[in-house]
């Protein structure tokens, strides 16, 4: 058995690809445009995009499903968004699980077994209420019966109008409309609402439908004509207007006023028939709305007014303004009501406002939908807020919340350039019915939507934050503040940041911060870190750290990272007093650990400490850096992915300390002993392995070799010691291994043998793991038996391959240099690495993985030896093994076969390759 | 067998100088032969006296000899055979020959407050006033069988020649509610409160248009429950010497639910129900007129007890104002 000898050098000059010099650089700009063209070429009708062409069909056909379901009269309105809001509706207010009814809803009483109130209780709410309670027979239902008995109402009435009883559909929806006249029912009132509005929806579907079947239809089912979208009452039939007229008849005998609106709403649409102008009636019904005094039924008639008067074709907006203002004007009332004498009544206002909030916020979204910018001065006027009356400010109050949502709503450039003069209506409307710090800061965001002129700018946040000044409680000046930060960043009103941190630290010292103020300095802290480029900048502001420290939990925590992802993002940090601080930082979010929970894998807080640690530089105070990394280890004990920092970081000042000077041997020394240290306490074996690995390769550049024999030897007892309990083990980590054992081959090349241990002892511990563990795959195992075949193979050479590039430190290739024992060991560990390798190939179940490990175990043998005599016989059989196995034509097969050819002296596979 | 009666319009809405049109469905097992078919359109005005304001005395002669208005009689096929299975007879009347001068007004078909005619007459002590035209086919057969008949009411409104103009602007009556415009006894904190209540109202009105109007709450120191329009029928029959008149209330309207806000207007907009009103008529023997009257109610612990109280008859928590209304049918 001999090994091959080989000529690296000469060999890589035979086998190195010819290297030509390139014009262009392969990843700049490419300067040809009409590449470009291809890609974005959208606008080709050819071009079949599988994916886009598959959305599209799906779109529409869900919109054609959404649309069959109404009627052709609602296709117009947005129906998504009233989904939308209706579900938004029903789950903003969860009523509690029983509803009390009054006597007159006995349409809900069918069927449904009510819950007399209890003595006691009805008696203890009579107190608190007597006049609510004084009618006999309130009964209570749950909330889920009153659901349902609405769902079979719904049923009856489709029922009864399929049966062409219409007239029962009519009074059963009648007393569906009643229903909501009872706004006891308070939480539940906007569940009601929405689903009594479906219930008028599918009437008002209905009546519509047959209304224009009848004008398209002779009473025999033949078609007279097709009604044109756009159609004009006069080109409806006598019969169909009978028809139409007599259902506005028959609504307008309603005794109640509540129900005869909500179903005169509900056909509204059929006024096309009769009249050309039908927007005449919606004015008529917005003035009769006024006569119904409960302010949550009221608001509620008017969300259905808007969202029935989008199924008109046209519509003017003024409508909907003199429904706010209507609005306003009920709500004004409650506010300025007497003050009744018990803190109940107070919050029962406060509920009813909640609830009647959505109202107006539809109403606001329906105004400025497509209101062009004339139109929104007219509204601005009509709401008494136009900036041409400057009178009226005094004279129109707004009601807070009124405003609030009419401020939401105000395009953007009207709010930039009105800001002084909202400013002002915000400083009159200060009403409970919303809190007024609120709008202040609803008109911070608003006006940080857009870059507006510098001058308004200025007056308003001058004069928000002397209003704020004034505000001594921390909670409302942080929710004000808050929303200022953005555009005082942006101006650079420098001044202002310093007024608005001084602020803040003189409201919250000698305080318990609460958890909202907490989120609020939190968004403020976040903001100023995002704006400044570095963080001295940020430190070098007046109060920061003091606020800094009044903060705790996680939002003290979220700051803490967002300062330290700032930090190393860019550059190293080399300030050492801004590594204390941040070294600090990272200690409090350390200490915090447990209460963040952040998903996001790359700003998790141990990844960004690991970060700052790498991070961190104290050039050439290499001492300094190195206890600085002690202390790390000190500190973040329980932070693995920092452990792996450490090493790499003490590695990295080794060899940093290597490239200055020789003298500092006794610093590298220590580097090494703290690398040995830290890294038995990583827990994750391949990190481990791979870090033994880089540490041993550091101490052999720095001439450590007895330091590199232990990491080696660590490494691979490390390896030993390694046992995947069943089905643990995943391929990534076998993967893992194998790399990590190619690699500690490779550098076993450079390592000068240990004549004490034997020269093989490393390798021999190898192979003992390759035969012991019972983990390794067939095609695990043949791979690692061949990369110590090559090992042995390199080791043999006369010249090795690549040397330490340290002059101290000698190769095998000198240190046993005609040694014949030395390659005595080397054969008589080949043959027991061949023996395995031969075995283990068998042992592969799958015939192609078999054939390809034969061929690779073949390729590695006749490049390691000399085909003589001894090693033939095994290349053929692998050869044979590949070919039960492969398919003759197999590219693999054929090459190596073809390579054995040419290093065989005398061709005894050859007859065989004529298959 | 059996006979049917179809009009040519499904609302059976005609007007004298029209030409009533319809067809006669026959349907029969076997053929029949008859003695003609005879189509008679008859129509009155029956003033009846029932219970309630006319004594015991006035009820025996409660029912006043009705007045006729139309007796006509075509013929519409001279006796013979009619096949079996389903025979449709097409017919047409004029109601009014142009020029023909009738005795009496063609009044428009109107139901007054009951018309179930059950003949009690010795309780009946009302009256009550009815115009109907009636159409009566008979088809006459041999002897051995009774005549088969059917009566179908159809309903006339008046010729649009004969209608006014629609007023162009209607007369608005300006009224006030105030605590002094009462001419019952009211509430003492009402008294003392004092409440106003303006508005206008439309004193004439089409039968095919609502009531329009407005109203504004000035002032209430009570707080109100509710604001309803009444619209109420006054039939009156002429009785021998004296005139016996019927109020009813024929609709309740609500315009206002609760203790809406003071200063701000709102709208009265009623329509008129169909069947229960007809134009305003002032005829010698009867009249049928009509009024409204806007009912404020206030909050009372006396109204909830008594809650079933009649609308029409003011209570103490109420305050009202009745305007006379004429209706007319317009074109």
């Amino acid at each position: 058995m001999e090994f091959k000898p080989r000529n690296y050098t000469a060999e890589r000059a035979a086998h190195a690809l010819p290297r030509v010099c390139a014009d262009n650089h392969p990843l700049s700009v490419s300067p040809s445009p009409h590449r470009q063209v291809d890609v974005v070429d959208h606008g080709n009708s050819d071009f079949f995009d599988p994916l886009r062409g598959l959305a599209d069909n799906a779109t529409v056909s869900e919109v054609q499903d959404l649309e069959s379901t109404f009627s052709e009269a609602s296709t117009q309105l947005p129906t998504k968004e009233w989904i939308s809001f209706k579900r938004f509706l029903m789950q903003r207010f969860p009523a509690s699980k029983m509803v009390s009814i009054s006597s007159m809803s006995h349409v809900l009483m069918k069927g449904v077994k009510t819950y007399e109130k209890s003595s006691t209780s009805t008696h203890l709410e009579e107190l608190d209420d007597p006049e609510k309670y004084s009618e006999d027979g309130v009964k209570v239902i749950t909330r889920q019966e009153y659901v349902s008995r609405l769902h079979e109402l719904k049923d009856e009435i489709n029922r009864a109008w399929r049966a062409n009883d219409r007239v029962t559909s009519l009074k059963l929806s009648i007393k569906v409309a009643r229903l909501l006249m009872d706004t006891s029912v308070l939480h539940f009132y906007p569940t009601l609402f929405v689903l009594a509005m479906d219930i008028m929806d599918m009437v008002g579907d209905m009546v519509w439908e047959r209304i224009k079947w009848k004008a398209e239809f002779a009473e025999d089912g033949t078609r007279i004509c097709s009604l044109p979208e756009n159609f004009q009452a006069s080109d409806i039939c006598y019969d169909a207007k009978e028809t139409c007229n007599n259902w506005f008849c028959k609504i307008g005998s309603i005794r109640e006023l509540l129900p005869r609106i909500y179903l005169e709403l509900a056909i509204l649409p059929c006024w096309r028939f009769l009249v050309d102008q039908p927007e005449d009636n919606l004015q008529r019904l917005v003035m009769m709305t006024r006569g119904l005094a409960d302010p949550l039924a009221s608001a509620y008639c008017r969300l259905f007014i808007a969202h029935c008067a989008q199924k008109l074709p046209s519509c003017d907006i003024g409508y909907l303004v003199k429904c706010v203002n209507d609005i306003n004007i009920l709500l004004m009332r409650i506010v300025s009501a007497k003050e009744t004498t018990h803190r109940n009544s107070t919050d029962n206002k406060r509920l009813l406002f909640a609830l009647i909030e959505p109202t107006i916020e539809y109403i606001m979204k329906c105004i400025f939908k497509d209101a062009s910018e004339r139109q929104v001065d007219n509204v601005l006027v009509d709401l008494g807020l136009g900036r041409n009356q400057v009178d009226l400010f005094g004279s129109l109050p707004c009601v807070s919340i009124v405003l609030h949502q009419l401020l939401k709503e105000l395009p953007a450039e009207i709010v930039t350039s009105n800001a002084v003069e909202i400013l002002h209506i915000i400083e009159r409307s200060n009403d409970y019915s919303f809190d007024q710090c609120l709008n202040y800061r609803l008109l911070g965001f608003r006006l940080s939507e857009r870059r507006s002129q510098m001058d308004i700018i200025h007056v308003a946040v001058d004069k928000v934050i002397q209003v704020v000044s004034q505000n001594n409680r921390l909670g409302e000046y942080l929710k004000v503040v808050d929303a200022y930060v953005d555009i005082v960043l942006q101006n650079q009103m420098d001044n202002h940041l310093n007024t608005i941190l001084g602020g803040i630290s003189n409201r919250a010292c000698n305080k318990v911060v609460t958890e909202d103020e907490l989120a609020s300095l939190q968004t403020i802290l976040v903001k100023l870190l995002t704006h400044f480029k570095c963080l001295e900048d940020v430190l070098a502001l007046n109060h920061f750290l003091e606020i800094l420290d009044i903060m705790y939990g996680s939002s003290r925590s979220i700051v803490n990272m967002h300062v330290l992802n700032m930090v190393t993002r860019n550059s190293y940090i080399r300030d050492p007093t801004t590594i204390q601080m941040l070294f600090e930082i990272s200690q409090a979010l350390h200490d915090d650990l447990d209460f963040v929970n952040v998903k996001d894998d790359d700003n998790h807080p141990a990844h960004l400490i690991s970060r700052f640690v790498r991070m961190v530089d104290y050039g050439t105070e290499m001492e300094r850096h190195l206890t600085f990394l002690v202390e790390c280890r000190g500190a973040f004990g329980s932070l693995n992915e920092l452990k792996e920092t450490l090493v790499h970081s003490s590695n990295c000042l080794a060899i940093k300390t290597l490239k200055d000077a020789k003298k500092h041997l006794s610093f590298v020394k220590s580097c090494m002993a703290f690398s040995e240290v830290t890294l038995p306490s990583i827990s994750a074996p391949i990190k481990q392995l791979n870090l033994y690995l880089e540490t041993a390769e550091v101490a052999l550049l720095c001439g450590l070799v007895s330091h590199s024999d232990g990491l080696l030897d660590s490494g691979i007892s490390c390896l030993l010691s390694l046992d995947f309990a069943d089905g643990s083990r995943t391929l990534a980590d076998i993967e893992g291994i194998l790399s990590a054992i190619q690699k500690l081959c490779s550098l076993l090349v450079m390592v000068p043998g240990n004549p004490e241990k034997g020269v093989t002892y490393s390798p021999n511990n190898i192979l003992s793991l390759v035969n012991s563990k019972s983990w390794m795959t067939p095609g695990i195992r043949t791979r690692i038996l061949c990369t110590i075949l090559t090992l042995t193979a390199t080791l043999s050479q006369n010249k090795l391959p690549y040397h330490v590039d340290n002059r101290e430190i000698f190769g095998n290739d000198l240190l046993f240099f005609g040694d014949s024992s030395y390659l005595h060991e080397l054969v008589s560990l080949s043959k027991s690495v061949l023996q395995s390798l031969v075995d283990a190939i068998e042992k592969e179940p799958s015939r192609a993985a078999r054939g390809s490990m034969a061929l690779e175990a073949c390729n590695c043998i006749a490049s390691s030896f000399v085909l003589s005599h001894g090693i033939s016989p095994i290349c053929s059989k692998l050869i044979e093994t590949a070919k039960l196995c492969l398919s003759a034509s197999d590219k693999y097969l054929q090459s190596t076969i073809k390579f054995l050819d040419k290093n065989l002296p005398n061709p005894m596979v050859a007859p065989s390759i004529a298959v | 067998m059996s006979i049917e009666l179809k009009l040519s319009r499904a609302n059976r809405i005609y007007r004298p100088s029209e030409t009533l049109e319809g067809k006669i469905v026959v349907k029969s097992a076997s053929s029949i032969s008859h003695y003609g078919i005879r189509l008679t359109v008859s129509g009155s005005v029956s003033l009846q006296v029932r219970g309630g304001s006319a004594g015991v005395i006035e009820s025996f002669y409660g029912v006043v000899k009705p007045i006729s208005i139309l007796n006509k009689s075509i013929q519409v096929r001279p006796s013979g055979k009619i096949g079996s299975g389903t025979t449709e007879i097409l017919f047409s009347m004029i109601l009014r020959q142009p020029g023909e001068d009738n005795l009496e007004r063609f009044y428009e078909t109107f139901h007054g407050a009951n018309i179930s005619i059950q003949v009690t007459i010795c309780l009946e002590k009302n009256l009550l006033i009815c115009l109907c035209v009636q159409r009566t086919i008979d088809i006459m057969r041999g002897y051995l069988h009774k005549a088969l008949s059917t009566t179908m009411e159809f309903i006339v409104e008046s010729d649009k020649a004969d209608l006014l103009e629609r007023p162009v602007s209607p007369e608005m009556v300006i009224f006030y509610i105030t605590q002094d415009t009462q001419r019952h006894p009211l509430l003492h904190e009402l008294k003392s409160g004092g409440f106003r209540v303006a508005g206008k109202m439309s004193s004439q009105c089409s039968l095919s248009d609502p009531i329009t109007g407005e109203l504004t709450v000035e002032a209430s120191a009570v707080p109100i429950c509710s604001i309803d329009i009444h619209l109420l029928r006054i039939e009156s029959v002429l009785l021998g010497e004296k005139i016996v008149t019927e109020t009813s209330l024929i609709q309740t309207t609500q315009i206002a639910d609760g203790d809406v806000c003071r200063n701000m207007t709102l709208p009265i907009y009623v329509i008129l129900p169909r069947l229960l009103s007809c134009p305003t008529i002032l005829a010698g023997p009867f009249s049928i007129e009509f009024k409204v009257s806007i009912v404020v109610s206030f909050h009372s612990e006396l109204s909830k007890i008594h809650s079933k109280s009649d609308p029409t008859t003011p209570s103490i928590w109420m305050a009202l104002e009745t305007l006379p209304l004429e209706l007319v049918r317009t074109r």
